[in-house]
């Protein structure tokens, strides 16, 4: 029974399988996320940009951007010339090892 | 199975750990007294250590609840416990009550965790941020907020995919995800309920079209933007990020209203829906604010003063009922409403609307007594039997009440029914047992 320190996941991973509707979520945030970040390494962008490009509805895009922004992925440029979007950026390349 | 159970021993029980469960458990534990304090959350310091600026001084609320929640963090007559819920309390006799507590895993030891966020950075989950009302995401693991108390990781094990990336990266090595559940007896002389309100939900009025038109948001959510650890860069739609510059309140939204269940009064909606037009007025220089209400409730110790001083610096009051919003293809919404001194039927249009919510009662805490009733009034708020002459008194002799578990409030009268209720308990607890 005793689970060695810093190795406990595994422990509690035997006991209680983790659902599947966990696993889909997070495979859905990796592509959003992903997806976010490519379109941004392409010049910077507005949320009604990203939503266009990513054939998302705006708010899911408004809501996984800012979680990149909190992140650190993501950070925030100069507004558009109407004064009405601000554009978003990435930040350290979005956190790319390559 | 028996379980094992834990027994402790306290003066006073203080149920949930807002700014009048808070109050009441530093003014008990100053004179002397052992206090146990229970908060359900992964925080203490209630909704307000989530506002922005309060009314009607505009004094930062993390400002002031930080010295607050830390003193009560640290005072040694005070024990709290979080993420814990109270399962029973039974009246054995004056002055003799038991309560069993029931501590949820947190899967981290708080005695040790540094707050380094090591593991935030290293966990591939994001889900929605319950603290920041679903604006933003956060990680499976998590500190609530940067200001919380204790300022400590917690696991959302309900999202977690029990990959282990935390625990590897964690310096401490303060994960464990070999916590379970734990019971204790708690044996008090005397109990405080402090459970506070609910927050009235929106969906509730369908032709207001919250969840489904995406600029349309609460108060609460509104706080969040405006508060230093706001969810955005700035104050924008959630719809699709632009920057609002016509910006209509929606007062008494699930107050005063019977078809809704709830015919009394919030007391704080009209005052903190000012105070949030002023900080918007601040924040967004260009900006047009609108009030729609229908009576404004400016009782207090200057209030008037701080609603004509919204109307000096431009904010429109229009006296008028909203019946029904809809939204345009840009995000707009068009609000339909009476407007009352016209009477007439009137049509506007805002790029976002904001639902000043109204404050429900928690109900769930009389159900935890187990021999004696824990009275309600008719508005399921907790009776307060002797409002005039005792206002913390309840139905139980021993239990009293601070804050609004007892009706809606703002925190200056939280604060000193908290205070009343650590007086009311004090005066039990030196009364002779014959
Ligand atoms: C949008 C908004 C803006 C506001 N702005 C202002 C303002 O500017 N100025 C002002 O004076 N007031 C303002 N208020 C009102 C203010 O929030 C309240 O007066 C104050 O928070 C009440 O404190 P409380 O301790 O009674 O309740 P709460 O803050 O609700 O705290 C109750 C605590 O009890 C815990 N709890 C609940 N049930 C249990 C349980 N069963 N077991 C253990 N713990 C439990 C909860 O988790 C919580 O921590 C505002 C309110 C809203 C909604
Ligand atoms: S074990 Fe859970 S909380 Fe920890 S990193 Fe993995 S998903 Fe996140
Ligand atoms: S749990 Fe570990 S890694 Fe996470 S904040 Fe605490 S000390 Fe840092």
């Amino acid at each position: 029974m005793e689970a060695e320190k810093g190795k406990t996941a595994k422990y509690l991973k035997a006991k209680r399988p983790v659902p599947k509707a966990v696993t889909e979520h997070l495979k859905y945030f990796t592509r959003t996320k992903k997806a976010l970040i490519n379109a941004l390494k392409e010049g910077e962008k507005t949320v009604p940009q990203l939503a266009e490009i990513l054939a998302l509805p705006a708010d899911e895009v408004m809501y996984h951007l800012m979680s990149l922004l909190k992140y650190g992925f993501v950070e925030t440029g100069e507004m558009d010339d109407m004064d009405e979007y601000f554009y978003y950026k990435v930040k350290d390349h979005g956190k790319d090892k390559s | 199975m028996p379980e094992s159970i834990k027994t402790l021993e306290y003066d006073v029980l203080v149920i949930g750990g807002g700014i009048a469960g808070g109050e009441s458990a530093l003014n008990l534990a100053d004179i002397g007294y052992k206090v146990l304090l229970v908060e359900r959350d992964l925080t203490i310091g209630g909704k307000m250590i989530l506002l922005s600026k309060v009314f009607p001084t505009l004094d930062c609320a993390a400002c002031i609840t930080t010295p607050k929640v830390s003193e009560i963090a640290r005072h040694p007559n005070i024990t709290i416990f979080t993420g814990a819920e109270t399962e029973k309390v039974t009246k054995l006799g004056e002055h003799r009550f038991e309560a069993v507590i029931r501590q949820k895993p947190r899967y981290v030891n708080v005695s040790d965790c540094t707050g380094c966020q090591l593991c935030e950075e290293a966990c591939p989950v994001s889900v929605s941020d319950q603290y920041q009302y679903g604006m933003v995401g956060r990680k499976a693991v998590y500190i609530p907020f940067s200001i919380a108390s204790p300022r400590a990781a917690a696991i959302d094990i309900e999202n977690c995919t029990l990959c282990g990336a935390c625990e590897r990266v964690c310096p401490t090595q303060c994960i464990d995800f070999t916590q379970t559940e734990e019971r204790f007896l708690v044996k008090v002389k005397s109990v405080v309920v402090a459970t506070g309100f609910e927050l009235f939900d929106p969906l509730k009025i369908p032709r207001y079209g919250f969840g489904q038109y995406k600029n349309v948001i609460t108060s609460m959510q509104m706080e969040r933007q405006l508060a230093p650890t706001r969810p955005y860069n700035t104050i924008l739609r959630p719809g699709d990020g632009k920057m609002p510059d016509n910006i209509a309140y929606v007062l008494c939204t699930g107050s005063r209203d019977k078809t809704v269940g709830n015919p009394i009064c919030s007391q704080v909606c009209c005052m903190y829906s000012i105070k949030q037009a002023q900080l918007l007025m601040g924040a967004l220089p260009m900006a047009d604010i609108t009030i729609y209400y229908l009576h404004i409730r400016a009782f207090g110790k200057g209030f008037n003063e701080f609603y004509a001083q919204a109307q000096d610096m431009g904010v429109e009051f229009v006296k008028g009922k909203v019946g029904k919003i809809t939204e345009k293809e840009n995000g707009n919404l068009i609000l339909r409403y009476e407007d009352i001194e016209a009477g007439q039927v009137k049509e506007a249009e805002h790029d976002m609307v904001v639902l000043s919510v109204g404050v429900l009662p928690n109900r769930g805490i009389s159900e935890t007594f187990e021999n004696q009733k824990l009275e309600l009034d008719p508005f399921n708020f907790i009776n307060q039997t002797d409002i005039l002459a005792s206002p913390a008194k309840t139905s139980i002799e021993g239990v009293f009440v601070a804050g609004t578990a007892s009706g809606p409030m703002d925190i200056p009268d939280s604060i000193l029914s908290g205070g009343a209720a650590s007086a009311e308990t004090t005066s039990y607890l030196r009364r002779a047992v014959s």
